[in-house]
């Protein structure tokens, strides 16, 4: 029996005035989990965490936390802290008075507080910078601030907006670290927006892949990554060649696929003969060399050097596609003949 | 489904108070100006018996029911109210006062009914009868009429003797109306002036702008009490430069209140326009330029449609404020340079002629919230734009 | 053309500075008020000014009344600028302009009417009447400039300081209106300076006793022209430039808090 989840979201909808923004959507979230919702801009990840948190009401659909129904519930009341997209720290309090807010609201006694305010700022490297106000921090600082303030009072659920978007590619790299750190230390349930698909690859138990205001997939990293089940999710979590074809026939050691180009293919999963399919082929599955099952001819297009790897476009009977080569393939050159392969395995077929 | 318009209720609460505050303080004088302006109670105060026993009576002779109600009014109506009454029906009708005082008299002496026409054979004339009658509504144009030198006559609305009222709205709208034409004169100019200059140049600008604008309307009287007054700065200026052998006379002249009038309303025309203009994209004029436009021609086909919304809103805002002066024309104006707020005061304040003050100033109300109105709807398009 | 903007210019500034740079000096104009080039200097219309029990009257009267009816047009102005605030539909637009009305209704027609209610009422020649009057023409200031400050602030702060925890009283009182308050400050330094200025309603529904500083140099300018007036628009002056710098330096502040 799998538990209860933690935080429940059923066939919930929200419209503002006639358009829909959030439809029939349904997440379930367990306790201590780290979930990401990844999706493009305009999808409805801020629209959902905003009514997870209180602040707006779904227009149908319920919203759970272990086990109570919490629509009703005032947002002060719901005990999670949420980092905002753009920091909504109260300009005209310093840091500490910023990060100490929360520990006010409950009433927590002065020494206690300042102890835990200054663990916080230490925790964002924040230390020296205690009594500025927000306005004399950088935007990457601001946003520190916000992660320390809604950090601070332990809460069940913590809400992530976006929460590294302003910070440079170190600072990124270490709170991402420190994030995960903590989830796991203090066994946080961490709901964290993204639409940066490596972040959320790198430090999600799951992934919620958005589109239009719907879960188009819901999985660990890996089967997201591996296993996508749209289209939309294999073009938008990392890159992806599609290959459309159609299903030639199908037995016990694999099915083949005829590509438009005319190339055949075999894959591994089981399918109805006669299908029209996309294959999915990552770049960096592609290798040089005629070894393996599935060979095409192909002429190189362009290269690119990516500093630890090559990124070199093909065009072959499959269309042209890309492929990402180890830096042992520097002598490449751009208009030479090649050999490329894959093995069945490395194909994940969706129907077109 | 209260939660769901606990919102809507919160918002209620906050803003009722100041609902309240205006509604009692704000709206209720000014609706009883209303009332004040129309209403006419002197004579149906006094008979409140026979304004019933009246009803559907055919004008002809007098019926036995409408002499009782009348006996019965004269016992019971204060000596104050009656007198009131009276004085107003005597000057509608000359000899109801002799009528009614032996009548009361006769009256007075006992407790039963009271044969009128025998007491005085004018009770058969319906004429005195009429008079009551004609007078009895509680509402009444009167004053209406008399704001706007008009008058009830016998058969229907006509021109009073004099013009009066007449006279000082048109001067009033006259004034106000070259003070805006003056200041969008001068203030369409200034304001482009202000956009073209930088530095510490437009802050010299804008702070002779503000500065006039933050000053007491009393200061700037006084101070204009003594550029003008005769023998005065300007005076002298004038006289030198126009080889005159006498001082201009300024103080106490239409000329003087229009000239300071002008400039007490010149700030907010100038910051009307100037918000305009330093919205517009900075590079319409050099594009202007660069597509053949003369500067004249650049100036009429491109800054000035787009400065017009400021002008109008500035036009209405200035026209409007200037319509309710009154301290500074009472200050630097003669007696012929008085608005109509002027009059407004006088008869309240001087003459306690309540009706006749709230008559003026229902009209003046009226006029102001129109363009007010306008000016709103205006501004906020322009807010949305 | 460069040479006619600049004359154009700096004849607006002569018209419009002109006054005020007049009326400074008068006020230590030895001489009489009328006497314009000046005669001499002195303190002695300050003198006056200070010493005369019916000025003095009228200078405290004018702060008495001045503060109190901010004090309430601010009260009410910023309740009702909360509750309006983010609201939309026709109501609102209504009861804005109604809100808006007491700045274009001209002060003798308010007058008048106020005089008829306060018969009723018996406020009239109280101080709790002028009181009211002055605050009923000083809430349009409030309400704009409070309502232009709750604009200015963030609703994602808010819901900021409700994710960790304050109820909604707390979060008006810790986030909105410290946010908002350069703006109120604002709205009341605005009544008050309109109050200060104040003479037409003041002239109906104030009795000999509540006399302000404005009315009592109305009258004194009609009537007897004394030199102490010119002291009196000096002090009104020197108030209005602290004003402005107050008002200024608050929007500077506010301007450097939200940057
Ligand atoms: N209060 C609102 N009123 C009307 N539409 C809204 C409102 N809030 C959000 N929307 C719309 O809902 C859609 C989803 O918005 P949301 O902020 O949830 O997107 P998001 O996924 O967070 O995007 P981003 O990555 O850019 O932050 C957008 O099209 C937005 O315009
Ligand atoms: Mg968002």
């Amino acid at each position: 029996m799998t538990p209860a989840p933690f935080i429940r979201c059923d066939g919930i909808a929200k419209s503002f005035g006639t358009t829909r923004v959030i439809d029939n959507l349904a997440l379930d979230i367990f306790k201590g989990e780290f979930v990401s919702l990844l999706g493009p801009s305009g999808s409805g990840k801020t629209t959902l965490l905003t009514m997870i948190a209180g602040f707006e009401r779904p227009t149908e659909g319920g919203i759970w936390l272990d086990g109570y129904r919490i629509d009703d519930l005032a947002p002060h009341k719901r005990n999670m802290g949420m980092v905002f997209q753009n920091y909504a720290l109260f300009p005209h309090m310093t840091v500490a008075q910023n990060v100490g807010f929360p520990l006010r609201m409950r009433r927590m006694g002065r020494a206690d507080a300042q102890a835990r305010v200054a663990r916080a700022l230490e925790m964002v490297e924040l230390g020296a910078m205690a009594d500025r106000r927000p306005s004399q921090l950088s935007g990457g600082q601001q946003q520190r601030v916000a992660l320390a303030r809604a950090l601070v009072f332990e809460p069940r659920v913590v809400l992530m907006d976006e929460p590294l978007g302003a910070l440079d590619k170190r600072l990124r790299e270490q709170m991402q670290l420190d994030i995960r750190d903590l989830h796991r230390r203090l066994g946080l349930t961490i709901v964290f927006v993204t639409h940066d698909q490596s972040e959320a690859l790198t430090m999600s138990d799951r992934i919620a892949v958005f589109n239009k205001g719907r879960i188009e997939q819901i999985d660990t990293p890996a089967a997201v990554y591996d296993r996508p089940a749209t289209r939309f999710v294999a073009e938008f979590v990392g890159e992806t060649n599609m290959l459309s074809g159609r299903v030639a026939d199908t037995g016990p050691d694999g099915t083949a696929v005829d590509l438009a180009g005319g190339l055949r293919i075999r894959v591994r999963q089981p399918l109805e003969p006669g299908r029209a399919v996309s294959v999915c082929l990552r770049p960096e599955r592609l290798h040089l060399g005629g070894a393996g099952v599935n060979v095409m001819d192909c002429r190189v297009t362009d290269r690119v050097y990516m500093g630890d790897h090559l990124r070199v476009a093909l065009d072959g009977a499959a269309g042209p596609i890309i492929a990402r080569l180890p830096r042992s393939a520097d002598t490449i050159r751009e208009g030479e003949a090649v050999t490329a392969s894959f093995a069945p395995e490395d194909c994940w077929v969706l129907a077109a | 489904m209260i939660a769901r318009h606990l919102p809507d209720l919160k918002a209620a609460a906050l803003v009722l108070p100041l609902v309240a505050f205006l509604a009692v303080f704000f709206l209720w004088p000014l609706a009883s100006i209303f009332t004040t302006a129309v209403s006419d109670t002197e004579v149906s105060r006094a008979f409140p018996e026979l304004g019933r026993a009246i009803d559907g009576w055919d004008g002809q002779a007098p019926t036995p029911a409408m002499q009782q109600a009348l006996v019965a009014d004269i016992r019971t109506t204060p000596q104050a109210t009656m007198g009131d009454a009276v004085r107003r029906l005597n000057s509608q009708t000359s000899g109801f006062r002799s009528l009614f005082g032996r009548t009361q008299q006769a009256v007075a002496r006992g407790t039963g009914p009271v044969d009128l026409v025998a007491l005085d054979g004018r009770w058969a004339d319906p004429l005195y009868w009429n008079t009551i009658r004609s007078a009895l509504p509680p509402y009444t144009p009167r004053f209406l009429l008399s704001a706007l030198d008009l008058q009830q006559g016998a058969e229907g609305i006509e021109v009073a003797g004099q013009s009066v009222h007449v006279q000082i709205f048109l001067r009033t709208l006259g004034i106000s109306a070259l003070v805006t034409g003056l200041c969008a004169l001068i203030g369409v100019p200034f304001a482009m002036l202000m956009l073209a200059t930088t530095g510490w140049v437009r802050n010299v600008l804008m702070a002779s702008v503000l500065l006039p604008m933050w000053t007491s309307v009393l200061v700037r009287c006084t101070a204009w009490l003594i550029i003008l007054q005769n023998d005065g700065v300007l005076s002298r200026i004038l006289q030198t430069l126009g080889g005159l052998r006498e001082a201009v006379p300024l103080l106490f002249t239409r000329s003087g209140v229009i000239i300071a009038m002008t400039h007490v309303m010149l700030p907010f025309m100038i910051l009307s326009i100037y918000s305009v203009l330093i919205a517009m994209p900075k590079n319409l004029m050099p594009a202007a330029a660069s597509m053949g436009a003369n500067p004249i021609a650049a100036f009429r086909t491109v800054l000035l449609p787009l400065a017009l919304p400021g002008i109008v809103s500035g036009g209405l805002l200035v026209f409007m404020t200037s319509l309710g002066f009154y301290i500074l024309p009472a200050l630097l104006g003669g007696g012929n340079d008085q608005l109509i707020s002027s009059f407004v005061a006088e008869y309240a304040i001087r003459q306690a002629n309540w009706p006749l003050a709230s008559a003026l100033g229902l009209i003046l109300l009226i006029v102001t919230v129109v363009i007010f109105a306008l000016y709103q709807r205006l501004s906020t398009r322009m807010a949305g734009a | 053309m460069g040479a006619i903007k600049t004359v154009w210019g700096i004849l607006c500034v002569l018209f419009l500075m002109g006054p005020l740079i007049v009326v400074l000096p008068i006020a230590f104009n030895a001489g009489g008020f009328v006497s314009f080039p000046i005669q001499g200097w002195s303190l002695r219309w300050f003198a006056v000014l200070f010493g005369d029990p019916g000025w003095r009257l009228s200078i405290w009267n004018s702060l008495i009344v001045g503060l109190a009816s901010s004090a309430l047009a601010t009260m009410l102005g910023t309740l009702a600028a909360l509750g309006l605030r983010g609201r939309v539909g026709v109501p609102v637009v209504l009861a804005r302009m109604v809100f808006l009305l007491p700045m274009a209704t001209p002060a003798v027609v308010l007058g008048v009417g106020m005089q008829l209610i306060y018969a009723r009422l018996g406020l009239g020649s109280t101080y709790a009447g002028l009181i009211i009057g002055h605050a009923v023409l000083s809430i349009p200031f409030t309400l704009l400039s409070v309502t232009a400050a709750l604009a200015s602030v963030d609703r994602g702060v808010e819901r900021a300081a409700a994710s960790l925890g304050a109820p909604p009283p707390t979060v008006l009182w810790l986030v909105t209106l410290p946010m908002a308050l350069p703006g109120i400050v604002t709205g009341f330094v605005f009544a008050f300076a309109n109050s200060l200025d104040e003479v037409v309603l003041t002239i109906f529904l104030a009795g000999p006793n509540q006399r302000t500083l404005a009315r009592q140099m109305f009258l004194q300018l009609r009537d007897n022209l004394s030199p102490a007036i010119a002291a009196a628009a000096f002090t009104f002056i020197i108030a209005t430039i602290c004003i402005g710098i107050t008002g200024l330096w608050l929007q500077h502040r506010r301007k450097r808090m939200m940057a």
